[in-house]
């Protein structure tokens, strides 16, 4: 909904970290996603928020459990607001000449 | 960029879309809507059955209707007939919530789950398959005209 936020979660580290873990496998819990960080659980809860906030990722009850979603659709819009309108063409003439680099190679 | 990461079973997606519930609900349901941002698939859900037909004709879709509530609430079964691979897998669920905000939009969320007998439906979804479809969605709502 709002550009501003989703730019704002992405600016932090921890915060990318935290959803190429929910890409690496989705819906985990806070114990999970905390696992791996030097961090306290209020620290990422607080991560977690933001995440929330800018749609980036959603929280779901299963049974007993909050489990947190990865959510790539304010990302798809940034790309389709801003690359789209200003790269697209270039961007993916190098993606495929990386493609096809890659692939001879 | 290739990724071997197994799909996720149970996948979230929310979008907050400038339109009423009943815009949103009929966008969903009606065949004259989805065809302008579901892959050109007309999409027809009544209470008893969901029916999607391909442009020209082929069936893409034959499922129950689990839950019918318009304009918020909608849960129906989804196996990928336009693929022989994909039609062979099992049945998965896709549930549909609308929830008005305040102010003039809704937010909609997208979860499809219940894809552990369908690796490669789940794959095929994920990434650009219902992230392309409701920002797709998004853009025709509220400009008139789809993204693509």
């Amino acid at each position: 909904m709002d550009d501003g936020a989703v730019f704002k979660a992405l600016a932090d580290p921890t915060r990318r970290h935290l959803l190429d873990r929910l890409f690496e496998r989705d819906g985990r819990t806070l114990s999970e996603l905390e696992s791996d960080l030097d961090m306290t659980r209020f620290g990422v809860m607080k991560h977690l928020r933001i995440l929330e906030a800018a749609g980036l990722v959603v929280a779901r009850r299963s049974g007993r459990e909050k489990l947190h979603y990865l959510n790539p659709v304010p990302i798809r819009l940034i790309h389709d607001r801003w690359i789209d309108k200003y790269t697209e063409r270039h961007v993916s003439a190098l993606a495929e000449l990386k493609a096809e680099l890659e692939d001879s190679a | 960029m290739s990724t071997t990461i197994a799909p996720a079973t149970t996948q979230v997606y929310q979008v907050y879309i400038r339109a009423t519930p009943q815009q949103i609900w009929d966008a969903i349901t009606t065949p004259e809507w989805t065809a302008r941002y579901f892959h050109g698939a007309r999409i027809t859900v009544t209470a008893d059955h969901y029916d999607s037909f391909s442009p020209d004709g082929d069936r893409w879709g034959d499922e129950a209707v689990l839950e019918f509530d318009p304009p918020r609430r909608l849960v129906h079964g989804w196996r990928s007939l336009y693929d022989p691979e994909m039609a062979a897998e099992r049945s998965s669920r896709v549930t549909w919530e609308i929830e008005p905000q305040d102010g003039d939009y809704c937010l909609l969320t997208v979860v499809h789950d219940q894809l552990e007998g369908a690796p490669k439906t789940a794959t095929s979804v994920a990434g650009q398959g219902w992230m392309g479809v409701l920002s797709n969605l998004k853009t025709l709502l509220e400009t008139g005209t789809p993204l693509f």
